[in-house]
């Protein structure tokens, strides 16, 4: 099996601020975000981050996408370091989460070709690709209308193929299904499977078991910023349910039962 | 190659956008139609008929010069009455003056029973402007060694060139400043914290665009906005001159700078607009939000448009000065206005602004790579 990614002791704190402190009722000046997190994952295979909110995933995603730096540690995203060569890793990765937006100004169309142009996609290759996603997803109809004026449920398909305009090897998707009706949801599911059967890896993180369960080849169970369990689902629940599993896990781990 | 891209972008996101182009071109247009009007009004205010002679009564005019001098400027009444019924036509405003000199007034003799009683009124501008005429002519008179600017001469000499162009080297730099500043207001903190608070920025962010890139389209495009936006502004006030300043600049006014001088101001405005975006530019990556990068422009801006002031107060630059950014601008600006510009000088500012910008961009460039900056929360 190809590695495609591989994360090495990834660390990464955040210095608190006073009234951070108070909410957190802490004396400490800093809040360790991931600790010391090893996973890999390999072509083809959709790996998730199972944990609950304020776990880390969305920061182990940032560290994987370049956008923050880990303090310790490193990831390899088909061989480059995410911190040496965030250029290279960028144009290998596709990174989705709700907090990256598309200009409400703009069209879908004229999107795909502003974020092919920086990806640096040549341009016959591009018109391919945008009539293919486009066509695929019903974009098409859409295509000429801002991006502001279309549905919650176009915008998020538009932003799922301004995401992979560059056809990236690994694609990153933080809280993929995340206030998203059911069909859309489904949308999004499907397409994931798609680009696994297309041999594209891809990472996911997630706090529904259901999403897991449904999608996921392997899953790294996170509390606190640590890894406390990582396998195939099988060998992970082990003939139990995976919410079972993971409660489990968390009294082990916290001592405090939910 | 990137850097097109981003400028292409933020291009056609100001260009097909009628409200964005509307902020662009709106102020330079409302400059025009309300200095005209105000330029009206003051015209129709001061306008002084120069054949005007207040009526005035006159008791006890003394022979000799000064009575001459007198009757040639009043128009004096012939009618009998006696002070007080002067005095009562004064307050009611049939009459604009009533001047009682002392009985036995002579002029040739230094005195206290040399006194001169000068009603007048206040409250009608006749009445005014005929007791500064009186005061003007008696004034001639005081000191009888010699007359200052005897009456009935023309002593300003300036020319109407040498006015315009010495009120145009105060008003221009700070009013170009001032314009120039809130056109750039207008522009840099929705590109940048704009789009920082929406979350587009983190896009672009993620591909595998160099960050200098992004800052010089940004800083590239915006400028070419805000330079729009300061030469709609500019001709407002150029062309609505003439009738604000009520025919005392003519209309060719600008036709007296010559190309040369046209050339230097536009050199001086861009290098401004560049240092005054870049300054905002990175003044709104520093903020999370539109609102917060208003808040802290604000103060900046007023430190700006003071610097367009600085050639009131700096009236013979040395050299020095015009490597101050900004301020060496403003002492440049204002002396291509009084066409007194040193051409060195104004190189000097503008190369010193363009060291200055390119210093901001690269910070800027910096800053968007800075995680703690970016991406606070």
């Amino acid at each position: 099996m190809e590695e495609i990614l591989r994360a090495e002791n990834l660390k990464k704190t955040f210095k608190l601020t006073k009234k951070q402190q108070r909410n957190e009722k802490t004396n400490l000046h800093v809040k360790v975000a991931v600790d010391n997190l090893s996973f890999s994952a390999y072509r083809g295979e959709i790996y998730g981050l199972l944990g609950p909110n304020g776990a880390g995933k969305t920061t182990t995603l940032r560290m994987l996408a370049t956008l923050i730096k880990p303090d310790s540690g490193d990831a390899y995203i088909l061989g480059k370091s995410v911190k040496e060569n965030e250029k290279e890793v960028r144009k290998k990765i596709g990174f989705l989460t709700s907090e990256l937006k598309l200009e409400d100004f703009f069209t879908p169309s004229y999107l795909f070709d502003f974020f092919s142009e920086l990806y640096g996609v040549e341009k016959s290759v591009k018109d391919r690709r945008k009539q293919e996603l486009f066509r695929k997803f019903g974009i098409d109809r859409f295509q000429d209308v801002k991006f502001g004026n279309l549905s919650t449920g176009m915008k998020q398909k538009v932003s799922l193929v301004i995401s992979i305009v560059h056809d990236p090897e690994l694609i990153i998707f933080d809280e993929p299904t995340n206030g998203l009706d059911v069909l859309t949801a489904k949308v999004v599911t499907d397409f994931l499977q798609e680009l696994k059967a297309n041999g594209k890896t891809i990472i996911l993180s997630t706090h529904i078991f259901s999403l897991v369960e449904k999608l996921c080849d392997r899953v790294c169970v996170i509390i606190d910023g640590k890894s406390v369990a990582e396998d195939t689902l099988e060998n992970l629940t082990k003939g139990s349910t995976l919410e079972d599993t993971f409660f489990r896990l968390y009294r082990e781990t916290t001592g405090e039962t939910v | 190659m990137n850097v097109l891209t981003i400028i292409k972008k933020e291009f056609s996101r100001f260009f097909k956008d009628r409200r964005m182009l509307i902020t662009i071109l709106l102020p330079g247009i409302l400059i025009y139609i309300v200095y005209s009007l105000m330029g009206t009004v003051f015209k129709n205010e001061s306008k002084i008929d120069e054949n005007f002679r207040p009526a005035a009564y006159v008791i006890n005019m003394p022979a000799g010069d000064l009575g001459k001098a007198l009757s040639s400027v009043l128009q004096i009444s012939e009618e009998q009455m006696d002070a007080e019924a002067a005095k009562k036509k004064v307050e009611e405003g049939s009459l604009d003056l009533a001047i009682i000199f002392s009985e036995n007034f002579d002029i040739s003799v230094d005195g206290a029973q040399n006194s001169i009683e000068i009603y007048y009124n206040s409250a009608n501008e006749d009445s005014s402007i005929g007791f500064e005429m009186v005061s003007y002519v008696l004034k001639a008179f005081e000191q009888p060694k010699f007359v200052v600017n005897p009456i009935g001469g023309s002593y300003d000499l300036a020319t109407e060139q040498d006015f315009a162009a010495s009120f145009l080297s105060t008003l221009i730099p700070m009013l170009m400043f001032a314009l120039l500043a809130s056109a750039c207001v207008a522009v840099a903190p929705e590109s940048i914290a704009g789009e920082k608070e929406r979350g587009t920025m983190a896009t672009m962010l993620i591909t595998p665009v160099n960050r200098w890139e992004i800052a010089l389209g940004k800083i590239i495009s915006l400028s070419c906005f805000a330079l729009l936006s300061g030469i709609s502004s500019f001709l407002g006030v150029i062309l609505s001159l003439p009738k604000l300043m009520g025919g005392l600049v003519s209309s060719d006014t600008v036709s007296f700078y010559n190309a040369g001088d046209y050339f230097m101001l536009f050199g001086i405005i861009i290098s401004v607009v560049l240092v005054i975006i870049s300054v905002f530019s990175v003044l709104s990556a520093l903020s999370n939000s539109v609102k917060e990068a208003g808040a802290i422009i604000s103060p900046c801006m007023i430190v700006i448009i003071l610097l367009g002031l600085a050639s009131m107060i700096i009236t013979a630059p040395a050299i020095g000065w015009y490597f101050i950014p900004l301020l060496g601008s403003g002492l440049a600006m204002s002396g291509v206005m009084a066409m007194t510009a040193s051409p060195l000088g104004v190189v000097f500012s503008i190369l010193s602004n363009l060291v200055f910008a390119a210093a901001l961009i690269v910070l800027l460039a910096f800053m968007f790579k800075s995680e703690k900056i970016m991406f606070k929360k």
